[in-house]
């Protein structure tokens, strides 16, 4: 038996920022990971292929910060990369910091409009990030803490942000916020692979279509960090072991292969943490990086009433992106490609149109026949050459189940979608991975295999996520804290949520 | 009446909220014309006789949300206003059964029971759920949305009332109705209920009149704005007005014109007259011009601004927020003219359910898929149906032993696709009577002989609620009621109090929060706003709006 002052259960991205967060504050910290290695569903692969995440554009400073992580590490800044819309008659267009091009070079008549569109989200987005970098507002009930003066100041921040924006920019936030993606978009821009990019990236990880009133958030949240988009040196896995390494700075103990099977509550209290091996640690802190479902199961329902376990049950969590991996059999450049395409983000989106019908089958429990797709090509430590794909939509909740028929289904769709727009591809495939959302619900114990452990929805999001009075990471018994993508402000590879809960535990534990 | 040239306030529409408007303005001393396209008054309350002996409510069909205080303060009823409630309702299914809405409690309980079991006890929460909403909304539904950008004090008065009733709901509740708003109905009764019949049937009112499908966020909050009216009372409760919807503005008319006011039919305005950024009057299509410092227009902001005002020197970021206001129609509706009463094989003899709302969607799938016909541009396969036949309890609706049948459609597109062009110039002769086949067929599913009974049916796609009423795509609510375009966003941002760009022009008809339907507060709210504006004694003293 070893005690520690506070446990993390997961080593999720999140699980790994809150553990390196709380041990920088002077605490003895554990990590338990389920799984051998470390990174949860950003690092998850098989059989050497790609991991599940393949990009990142939404990593957060201030959560490297306080975790102990130099920012500028080669890791992260790595390569950064243009996005390439594939279009099926060759004429793809390409998406730089500033502007759209067609892929002879020219300019694309919609650029300066793409530009604009861009520009203002990122406004938007700015200001969103500093609601994300802080507990979602309300939840103290005492009447001047120093927690609600803070609180206060910081929301007044965003004020003030929003009052600098001017008055009819103000105005135009509190509409666009609200909107959908697909009107917004086309409001400005006609339909086509434009379009149809913005809306891609507006529904990614989402179970919603760009028409869904709420859906320019999504957008909004990607942009939040200013929208660079790298592929980091080394994969996901170096940007994990980055993380990693700053856990080990921080002295935490870290246990990966061994599974919680307990979190344990005295008198309404947490008292530590026991494993399915038998062990019993410690701690009167315990940070769960699971989802919320997971994390009453594991404290036993009994702890809450029947009113949090409505609630509970009630949270929307259905993954709808699965992940095609590609072997390709050599390093040759991908057909129909420039050579400096050759590590670009590649989008199959032809128009905004495109990505609502690839939604249709998705609310009926069907995979879209006409896929969205944002494709990678990567190489792998062993020397393999791939193409990452995430694909969507392939609900987890497919009916009939994703039997072994339906996976080569939908590498058949995935392949076929892309060899239409760069014929030749199929030739150069050896070999083909398909990773559905209930495969990384069962890996990694995200519900549903949601890209964010519950969906970001309007109705899901600031005081409302993961659900209304479990918003400030408290969550049960006293000294119990969730940490991963369900909680404010969301997931992607960013590290906000667990650098937010690790502060509120600590805050809350003074 | 003779016209005189010169007026203290000129509405453009006598929809009902422009009747509204005139008719407070009235009574608040000012002499008001009313000028309206069409030969007859009530724009989409209107009651109409197609057929010798029947009359129908051509475009609304039932009544509750109307505001009581505007009734109130506008002595309706000694005008003729009289609301019969309805009761009841029910779903069929295709295989024969159906699923009965009562309103006794226990005859509900029994019949949800007989679905389900579990349903039956979810019932409740639900119903106490939307009620908690309801009472939540309607204090703002008579009162201006602050501006959020805006520190007059006005505004911060709004806006501080807004916040002491969301603070007064506590923290809990907060989030529940914050939640409530942000969510889609399908997601909101997939939370409460399991069987499918039960859900389709209590989902209808949240994607009645919009371009959304019952699981598109916002949905939820769409239903409330069908709760939230009531009759004698009754919260939630909806009616027949006698004489059919027109009966309504017919009312506030007569309530009008016994204050002094003038409405002038036949003649539609064809310019709002400004000059130096200020209103003058309008010019007719008749080429008659009046004159007045104030003119309130009821047509959807979309008519008003692209059609009808000088728009060069108006603010371009209003012009473009216009013409990006959503107003799309998805509704159609079928009045049917009945030689007898249908026969329904599934009711059980003498119930009391065909007296109310019925509706033949069995599940929220099928009403989701109707949706995505409407999105590619079709009516749908399956429409979601709501359907009534009023003369049950209005016998004036139809000759003795006859009966007239209103049925909306949801979904129905304004710009048809026909082989992949959408164009509202689809819309033959020949694709209406498509369309009505498609919605007879869903009728059948209910009274297998619906086809021998009609004796006149009148068809009406989008095109034609925008032709006869002005409702620009023939939204019925003058625009959609997204959270973009709703509370300070309605109908624009920044312009949500009613007054627009030009001075002395201002907005009474939905498309001004809070929104659609016959309500009458959007015109109430407007004639307040003018009152205060334009005139030197200000308040509208003594009324609720
Ligand atoms: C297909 C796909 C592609 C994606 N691509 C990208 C991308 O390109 N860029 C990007 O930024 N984001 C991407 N994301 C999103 C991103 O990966 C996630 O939002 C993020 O990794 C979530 O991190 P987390 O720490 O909150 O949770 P998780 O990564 O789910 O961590 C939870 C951890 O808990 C562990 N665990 C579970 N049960 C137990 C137990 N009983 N005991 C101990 N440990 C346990 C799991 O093994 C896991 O390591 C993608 C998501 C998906 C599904
Ligand atoms: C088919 C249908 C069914 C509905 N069902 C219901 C229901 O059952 N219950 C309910 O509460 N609501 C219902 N509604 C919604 C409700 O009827 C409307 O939202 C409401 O009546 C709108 O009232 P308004 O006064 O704002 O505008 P309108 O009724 O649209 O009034 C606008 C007026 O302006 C006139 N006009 C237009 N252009 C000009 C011009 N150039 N010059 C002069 N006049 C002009 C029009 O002729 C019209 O009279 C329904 C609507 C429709 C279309």
């Amino acid at each position: 038996m070893s005690n520690f002052d506070a446990i993390v259960v997961g080593g999720g991205i999140n699980g790994l920022v809150a553990g390196a967060v709380l041990g920088r504050k002077g605490k003895k910290v554990c990590i338990i990971e389920r799984a051998d290695r470390f990174g949860g569903m950003a690092s998850y692969a098989v059989d050497g292929g790609p991991s599940l995440a393949h990009a990142l554009y939404n990593l957060s400073p201030r959560a490297l910060k306080d975790a102990g992580i130099d920012v500028d590490r080669a890791t992260f800044t790595g390569q950064q990369i243009d996005t390439v819309s594939l279009a099926d008659d060759g004429n793809h267009i390409v998406f730089k910091a500033n502007g759209v091009y067609w892929n002879d070079g020219s300019q694309h008549p919609q650029s300066k409009a793409w530009c604009e569109l861009i520009q203002r989200f990122k406004t938007y987005g700015g200001l969103l990030r500093q609601l994300a970098e802080a507990p979602p507002p309300g939840g103290h009930s005492a009447s001047l803490s120093r927690a609600r003066l803070a609180e206060m100041l910081r929301l007044a921040k965003v004020g003030i942000g929003l009052k600098m924006l001017g008055k009819s920019e103000m105005r135009r936030f509190l509409q666009v916020v609200l909107s959908n993606v697909y009107d917004i978009v086309l409001d400005d821009l006609p339909d086509g692979p434009v379009a149809g990019m913005l809306a891609a990236d507006a529904i990614r990880g989402a179970a919603t279509g760009p028409r869904s009133p709420g859906t320019v958030f999504n957008l909004i949240y990607r942009l939040g960090h200013g929208g660079t988009i790298t592929q980091p040196t080394g994969g996901m896995t170096a940007v994990v072991d980055t993380l990693v390494d700053g856990a080990k700075a921080a002295d935490c103990t870290l246990l990966p292969g061994t599974e919680v099977s307990r979190i344990l509550v005295d008198l309404d209290a947490v008292t530590g943490v026991q494993t399915a091996d038998g062990q019993t640690l410690r701690a009167p802190l315990v940070l769960s990086n699971l989802a919320s479902p997971l994390t009453s199961q594991l404290t036993g329902p009994s702890l809450f009433d029947i009113e949090a376990t409505r609630r509970i049950r009630n949270i929307r969590a259905r993954g709808t992106a699965a992940k095609v991996n590609l072997r390709l059999k050599d390093a040759s450049p991908l057909p129909g490609l420039k050579s400096e395409q050759k590590d670009a983000r590649l989008i199959y989106a032809p128009s905004a149109d495109y990505v609502e019908a690839a939604f249709n089958p998705a609310k009926y429990r069907e995979m879209s026949k006409a896929p969205v797709i944002e494709a990678l090509r990567t190489e792998q430590p062993d020397g393999s050459h791939w193409v990452s794909a995430i694909v969507q939509y392939a609900p987890s909740d497919l009916d009939g189940g994703w039997t072994q028929e339906a996976q080569d289904r939908l590498a058949q769709i995935t392949v076929d979608t892309l060899d239409c727009a760069l014929p030749g591809l199929r030739e150069q495939i050896t070999d083909t991975q398909v990773i559905t959302p209930d495969q990384i619900a069962t890996a990694t114990g995200a519900p549903g295999g949601h890209w964010h452990h519950a969906e970001m929805s309007l109705d899901q999001l600031l005081t409302l996520r993961p659900a209304n009075g479990i918003s400030r990471y408290a969550f049960g018994p006293k000294g119990l804290f969730l940490c991963g993508a369900a909680t404010h402000p969301g997931g992607d590879v960013m590290g906000l949520a667990g650098r937010n809960a690790a502060l509120m535990a600590l805050e809350v534990q003074k | 009446m003779a016209l005189e040239s010169r007026y203290d306030a000129i509405v453009a529409g006598a929809g009902h909220n422009g009747l509204t408007a005139a008719a407070y303005m009235a009574r608040a001393g000012m002499n008001v014309l009313v000028v309206e396209k069409n030969g007859w008054i009530g724009g989409a309350a209107v009651s109409r006789s197609l057929h010798e002996g029947w009359t129908y409510s051509n475009c609304s069909y039932v009544c509750s949300l109307l505001r009581r205080e505007i009734a109130r303060d506008l002595d309706l009823p000694k005008y003729g206003l009289q609301v019969i409630p309805y009761e009841g309702g029910a779903s069929f299914t295709r295989d024969g059964d159906h699923f009965a809405y009562y309103s006794d409690h226990n005859a509900l309980r029994r019949e949800m029971a007989r679905h389900s079991a579990r349903d039956a006890d979810a019932y409740r929460a639900y119903s106490q759920a939307i009620m908690r909403q309801c009472r939540f909304i309607r204090p703002f539904l008579l009162r201006d949305a602050p501006d959020p950008a805006s520190l007059r004090p006005r505004d911060l008065g709004e806006l501080a009332y807004l916040v002491k009733k969301a603070h007064g709901l506590g923290s809990r509740e907060l989030g529940e109705t914050l939640k409530f708003w942000t969510m889609s109905i399908g997601d909101f009764l997939d939370e409460h209920f399991e069987n499918g019949l039960i859900k389709a049937h209590l989902a209808g009112s949240g994607i009645i009149g919009t371009g959304l499908g019952v699981y598109s966020p916002g949905t939820a909050y769409v239903l409330l704005h069908h709760y939230m009216g009531d009759i004698d009372g009754g919260i939630g409760a909806w009616g027949f007005a006698r004489g059919g919807m027109g009966a309504i503005s017919n009312a506030i008319a007569a309530s009008f014109k016994d204050h002094g006011g003038t409405i002038h039919t036949g003649a539609g305005v064809e310019k709002i007259l400004s000059k130096d950024g200020r209103v003058q009057g309008v010019a007719l299509e008749d080429g008659k011009v009046f004159y007045a410092p104030v003119v309130a227009s009821n047509m959807d902001i979309k008519r008003t601004i692209q059609h009808h005002v000088d728009t060069t020197d108006l603010p371009h970021d209003f012009t473009k927020a216009v013409n990006n206001f959503k107003i799309r129609g998805s509704s159609a509706k079928l009045n049917i003219s009945l030689d007898q009463f249908p026969d329904f094989p599934a009711a059980p003899e003498h119930t009391s359910f065909l007296r109310g709302d019925m509706h033949v969607s069995e599940s929220l799938f099928e009403l989701e898929r109707a949706y995505d016909d409407w999105k590619d541009g079709r009516w749908s396969e399956k429409p979601y149906i709501d359907m009534l036949i009023p003369s049950q309890i209005d016998p004036t609706m139809a000759p003795t032993g006859a009966h007239m049948m209103t049925v909306f459609v949801q979904y129905a597109p304004y710009d048809l696709n026909v082989d992949g062009t959408r164009s509202a110039d689809n819309w033959t002769d020949a694709q209406r009577n498509a369309m009505a086949d498609t919605v007879l067929n869903q009728i059948s599913v209910a009274c297998p002989d619906i086809r021998d009974r009609v004796v006149h049916m009148e068809v009406r796609s989008p095109l034609e609620i925008e032709r006869e009423v002005g409702l620009t795509e023939g939204n019925i609510f003058q625009g959609e009621l997204t959270f973009d375009q709703l509370f300070f966003n309605r109908p624009v941002p920044g312009w949500s109090q009613y007054s627009l760009p030009i001075k002395g022009l201002y907005l009474c008809g939905s498309s001004a929060h809070p929104g659609g339907g016959v309500m009458g507060a959007p015109g109430a709210n407007a004639a307040r706003a003018i009152l205060r504006h334009e005139t030197r004694h200000g308040r509208m003293k003594g009324y609720a709006a």
